[in-house]
C-alpha cells in the first residue's frame, strides 16, 4: 500500500485567541463529561437519582428546622447563625474541593496531551479550575446561596438582598475552591503518582464516613428536639461569635444582615470585599498550580522523585558494587524446600498489599465504627441494650466480617492472578496462606474488640475466654466459606479495585454463613442450656409425625428439642459433637473445595467500565 | 539546503540537586531520523520532555523549527507531534471524536479534517472501530489511535517514545514506513528506543545517552569506527559504550562453562 501523506507544514497556523482555546477545551471536557453519563450503567443512574432525593430530603428537613428555630430570633443572632454555616460550608469546600482538584489536575490523563498539544497552558488550566469549581457546586449552594436565599425569605428582604446573597456566596465559592487548590499542590507534592488512587480511594472513604454521619443529623435533631435550641445556644456563644467577624465567613454574614437591615451599601462593601479576597486568593492558586506542573514540581506521571534517586545514588556509591555472577544458573538442582515456605509467602505477600494499601484499612475501620456505636449506645442512650445482645451483635459481626474479608482474598491478585497459578503451589499452599492472611489481621482486630468490649460491660473472665477462643473457630469457618466464594467469583476493576466480588456470590456467602450460624447455634444450645427454654420444653406435649412438611418440621423441631432434657453429661456429649461435626464440616469441606478449585486454577475477571474484559 | 528542526544546547534538568540531564547539545536536521538510546534511567524521557515542553529545563535550551519551546510554546508545539510510551487517552471518546479534537487543538482547516481522519482512520486499521470509546481498546489500538492523531496535523517535527511497543509485526512495519516518508517529506523523526535493531535500520543518526550526557552521537558507521570495532552491531557498540557489555560477558562465560 502507498503510503499518501501530506506534506509537513512550513509555518505555524494562524494563532488562535485564549477565549477560543478555551471554548474549544471547555466543550470537549463537556463531551467527555456527556459521554461519561450517556454510557454509565442504568443502576448507577438509578442508584445517582435516589441518592440525590434523600439529599434534597435531608436539607428540605434541615432547613425547615433551621427556619422554624430562627424565626423568632434577632437579626445579630441569624447573624451568628450564619457565619456558622458559611464556616462549615467553607470546610466542606476545601475537603471536597481538594477531591475534585486531585482528580482534575493529579489523576487526570489528559494534562500530558494537552501540555503537547498549542494550547497556552493557562487556558488548560483554566478548564481545569471550572471542573474544580463544579466539583464544590453543590457545597457552596447548600451552605451558601440557600441559606442567603432562607434568609432574605425569613425577613422578607426586597430583589437588591439577593444580589449580595450572589456575590457573598460566589466569594466564598472562590475561597473555598483556592484554598483547596493551594492544600492540593501540598497533597500532590507529597503523595507520589503511583500512589494516587490509593490516595483518592482513602479521601473518598472519609467523605463516605462524613457523609454517613451526616445523614444521621436530622434522626438526632427530632430526637432531641425538647432538648435543643438553636436559638438559646447561639444566644450563649456571644464571643465566639463575635470572633467570626474578623474571618470571610464572618463578612459574608455581616453581608447579608446588613442587607436585611436596609442597609446596602454596607452589605454591598462587605461582600465585594468577600468576592475581591477569593478573586485574589483563586489567582495565586490558579498561577502556582500551573507554575507547579510547568516546572516539574508536580510530577505530570510515574517517575521516581530527586529524593528517591538521591538516596539510591548514595547507597550505590557508599557501597563495593560486588561484581555480578552468573554462575548459580549453572548449579545442580536442588531440591525444593518446604510447601509451608511457600504458603508463608502467599500469606506474606497478601499481608504487605494490605499493609501498603491505605485503602485496605478503611476495610477494617468499618467494625472499629461500628462497635463504637454499639458501646456508645450501651453506655450513653436512654434505650439501654443488655450486655448478652451486644456481644451477639459482636459475634454475628466477627462472623460476617471474617466472611468478608477473606472475599476479597483472591480479587486482590487482579492482573497477576496468572501468577498463583503458574507457580508450584497451586492446592493447598495456595488456599492456607490466603487464609492465614485473611485471617490474622482480622482476628487481632475482632479479638482486641471482643475483649475490649466485654471488659467495658463487665463479662467475666471465664466468658471472656470462651469468647477469645470461639471467635477463632467461628472465623476461621466464616473465612472458609468467603474463600470458597471468593475463588469462584472473583473480579477486578481497575477503576474501582476495591470491588473485587460478583455482589450475587457476596450474597450467597451471606446466606451460608447465617445457615452455619443457625447450625452452630443448635450445638451451643446443647451445651450452653437455656433455662426459659428447658422450662417451656418440659410444658411441651408429645409430638407425632402425622405425615406432610409442616408435619415433618414440627417433628423435626421436637426431636432437636429433646436432648436439652437429657442428664448433663449426655447433653454436653452431643454438644461437643454437633457443634465440633458441624464447625469441622463447614471449615473442612469449604477449604477442600477451595484447594480442588486452586488446582484446577482461578481466574480473576476483569471488568472495564462496563464491559467484562476477556483474556 | 538541510535546516536544523531540533536543537538543544547545554539542555539540563536537575531534580532538587540531583542532575538527571546534563548539558545536553545535539541537532536533528530536516530529513533525519534520529534514534535516541540508553539504559533505563538515563533521562530519555526526560529529555522528551524537555523537548515537548512538558517539563521546563533547570538550565540551557530546546529549539524546535527555531522556536524556544520555552517562550514561544505555541509556535514550537504547532508544528511538532509527540507519541508517549504510554498512550493516555481521553477513555470516554471514540477514536474519531479523538482525532477531530487533536485536529480542533491544531488547528487544522476545518475543510480537511473529516478527509484526513478517514484516511489516517483507513491507514491504521481503526475505520470499523473509530466510533466505540477510547476505553474499550487494547494498548495497540491506542497506539495507532495517538500515532493517526500525531499525523493530522502535518507536523514538522515528531517525537516518538517507545512508538513499537504494543504494536503488531504489520503496524510496526506500516510505523516505519510512515516515518521514512515523513523524513522523505523533510520532517524531522526523533525516536527513543530500546529495539536497537530498529535503530540500526531505520535511523540515519543515533545518540546514546547514559546517566543524563550524551556519550556518543554519529550514524551507526560513525558510531562503529569510534569503539573501534568495525562490523559490530549496533547492540555490541551500545553494550560497549553503556557498560553493558559485562553482562554479555557474563552470559557468554555460562556457554563455556
Amino acid at each position: 500500500m502507498k503510503i499518501l501523506l501530506p506534506p509537513p507544514l512550513e509555518s505555524p497556523p494562524p494563532e488562535q485567541s485564549f477565549w477560543q482555546n478555551f471554548l474549544l477545551l471547555l466543550g470537549n471536557q463537556l463531551r467527555v463529561s456527556w459521554n461519561k453519563l450517556r454510557h454509565r450503567p442504568v443502576g448507577a443512574l438509578m442508584g445517582m437519582a435516589g441518592l440525590l432525593i434523600g439529599a434534597i430530603a435531608i436539607i428540605a428537613s434541615l432547613g425547615i428546622y433551621a427556619y422554624g428555630s430562627l424565626k423568632a430570633l434577632s437579626p445579630n443572632t441569624v447573624q451568628g447563625f450564619l457565619s456558622m454555616l458559611f464556616m462549615v460550608g467553607l470546610g466542606a469546600q476545601i475537603f471536597f474541593g481538594i477531591t475534585g482538584a486531585f482528580v482534575a489536575l493529579y489523576m487526570s490523563d489528559d494534562l500530558e496531551l494537552l501540555f503537547m498539544a498549542p494550547v497556552p497552558i493557562k487556558a488548560v488550566f483554566a478548564v481545569k479550575s471550572l471542573v474544580i469549581i463544579g466539583s464544590n457546586f453543590l457545597t457552596v449552594v447548600l451552605f451558601a446561596f440557600l441559606p442567603g436565599l432562607f434568609c432574605g425569605l425569613l425577613f422578607k428582604a426586597g430583589v437588591s438582598f439577593y444580589i449580595l446573597v450572589l456575590l457573598v456566596g460566589l466569594g466564598l465559592w472562590a475561597i473555598g475552591t483556592a484554598i483547596a487548590e493551594l492544600i492540593n499542590l501540598l497533597v500532590m507534592r507529597i503523595i507520589p503518582p503511583h500512589r494516587s488512587k490509593e490516595a483518592i480511594g482513602f479521601i473518598g472513604a472519609l467523605a463516605g464516613i462524613i457523609i454517613a454521619i451526616s445523614f444521621q443529623l436530622p434522626n438526632m435533631l427530632i430526637n432531641s428536639r425538647n432538648k435543643f435550641d438553636i436559638g438559646s445556644w447561639l444566644e450563649q456563644q456571644k464571643q465566639m461569635l463575635s470572633v467570626m467577624k474578623f474571618f470571610p465567613w464572618g463578612w459574608g454574614s455581616s453581608a447579608l444582615v446588613a442587607g436585611v437591615s436596609q442597609n446596602f451599601l454596607g452589605g454591598l462593601a462587605w461582600s465585594l470585599l468577600i468576592l475581591l479576597v477569593g478573586i485574589l486568593l483563586f489567582l495565586v492558586a490558579f498561577n502556582l498550580v500551573e507554575k507547579g506542573f510547568r516546572r516539574g514540581f508536580i510530577s505530570l506521571s510515574q517517575g521516581e522523585r530527586g529524593k528517591r534517586r538521591k538516596a539510591q545514588a548514595e547507597e550505590g556509591s557508599g557501597k563495593l558494587q560486588k561484581a555480578p555472577s552468573l554462575a548459580f544458573l549453572m548449579q545442580d538442582v536442588v531440591s525444593p524446600s518446604s510447601p509451608w515456605l511457600g504458603m508463608w509467602a502467599v500469606a506474606k505477600k497478601d499481608l504487605l498489599s494490605m499493609k501498603r494499601d491505605t485503602r485496605e484499612w478503611f476495610g477494617y475501620l468499618v467494625p472499629l465504627i461500628i462497635m463504637l456505636f454499639f458501646v456508645g449506645q450501651f453506655l450513653f442512650s436512654s434505650v439501654k441494650t443488655s450486655g448478652s445482645t451486644l456481644m451477639t451483635v459482636l459475634i454475628m459481626y466477627t462472623i460476617m466480617f471474617s466472611g468478608n474479608m477473606a472475599l476479597q482474598s483472591f480479587g486482590r491478585e487482579g492482573e497477576s492472578d496468572w501468577l498463583l497459578n503458574s507457580v508450584p503451589l497451586a492446592g493447598w499452599p495456595v488456599v492456607w496462606g490466603k487464609l492465614l492472611a485473611a485471617i490474622l489481621p482480622t482476628l487481632v482486630l475482632m479479638e482486641a474488640l471482643l475483649v475490649g468490649t466485654a471488659l467495658a460491660i463487665g463479662v467475666s473472665k471465664t466468658l471472656i475466654i470462651a469468647l477469645v477462643v470461639g471467635a477463632v473457630f467461628l472465623a476461621l469457618g466464616s473465612s472458609s466459606i468467603g474463600l470458597f466464594y471468593s475463588i469462584n467469583n472473583c473480579r477486578y476493576n481497575p477503576d474501582t479495585p476495591q470491588q473485587r466480588i460478583a455482589p450475587g456470590a457476596s450474597l450467597f456467602m451471606y446466606l451460608i454463613n447465617l445457615f452455619f450460624i443457625l447450625l452452630l447455634a443448635l450445638g451451643l444450645t446443647y451445651l450452653f442450656l437455656p433455662s426459659e427454654l428447658v422450662f417451656a420444653l418440659r410444658d411441651l406435649p408429645a409430638v407425632t409425625y402425622e405425615g406432610g412438611l409442616r408435619s415433618g418440621l414440627f417433628y423435626g423441631i421436637y426431636l432437636l428439642s429433646r436432648p436439652l432434657l437429657w442428664s448433663t453429661a449426655w447433653r454436653v456429649f452431643l454438644g461437643v459433637i454437633v457443634t465440633g461435626g458441624i464447625w469441622a464440616a463447614m471449615f473442612f469441606g469449604f477449604m477442600a473445595a477451595t484447594v480442588r478449585q486452586s488446582r484446577k486454577g482461578f481466574r480473576v475477571e476483569i471488568i472495564a467500565g462496563r464491559k467484562k474484559r476477556s483474556r | 539546503m538541510e535546516s536544523v528542526l531540533i536543537k538543544t544546547h547545554g539542555l539540563t534538568k536537575r531534580y532538587g540537586a540531583v542532575p538527571v540531564v546534563k548539558g545536553l547539545d545535539l541537532e536533528v536536521k530536516s530529513g533525519e531520523i534520529f534514534g535516541f538510546l540508553g539504559p533505563n534511567g538515563a533521562g530519555k524521557t526526560t529529555t522528551i520532555k524537555m523537548l515537548t515542553g512538558l517539563l521546563d529545563p533547570s538550565e540551557g535550551e530546546a529549539l524546535i523549527c527555531n522556536y524556544d519551546i520555552s517562550k514561544q510554546p505555541t509556535q514550537a508545539k504547532s508544528l511538532m507531534a509527540y507519541v508517549p510510551d504510554q498512550p493516555k487517552l481521553y477513555g470516554k471518546l471514540s477514536a474519531r471524536e479523538f482525532l477531530y479534537l487533536i485536529s480542533a487543538l491544531y488547528r487544522v482547516p476545518k475543510n480537511v479534517v473529516k478527509e484526513r481522519a478517514e484516511q489516517l482512520l483507513n491507514l491504521f486499521g481503526l475505520q470499523e472501530r473509530a466510533d466505540e470509546l477510547l476505553e474499550g481498546y487494547s494498548h495497540g489500538m491506542r497506539q495507532k489511535v495517538v500515532l493517526a492523531s500525531a499525523l493530522i496535523h502535518q507536523p514538522k517535527v515528531i517525537l516518538l517514545d517507545e512508538p513499537t511497543v504494543g504494536l503488531d509485526p504489520g503496524s510496526a512495519r506500516l510505523l516505519k514506513d510512515v516515518l521514512q516518508e515523513m523524513a522523505r517529506q523533510g520532517a524531522a523523526v526523533f525516536v527513543s528506543t530500546h529495539i536497537l535493531e530498529i535503530a540500526e535500520r531505520m535511523c540515519h543518526r543515533v545518540g546514546i545517552l547514559k546517566d543524563g550526557s550524551l556519550i556518543a552521537q554519529g550514524s551507526p558507521e560513525e558510531l562503529r569506527q569510534k569503539v573501534g570495532h568495525e562490523g559490530e552491531s549496533l547492540e555490541d557498540i551500545f553494550l560497549e559504550l553503556t557498560g553493558g557489555h559485562e553482562n554479555a560477558e557474563l552470559i557468554k562465560s555460562l556457554g563455556e562453562g
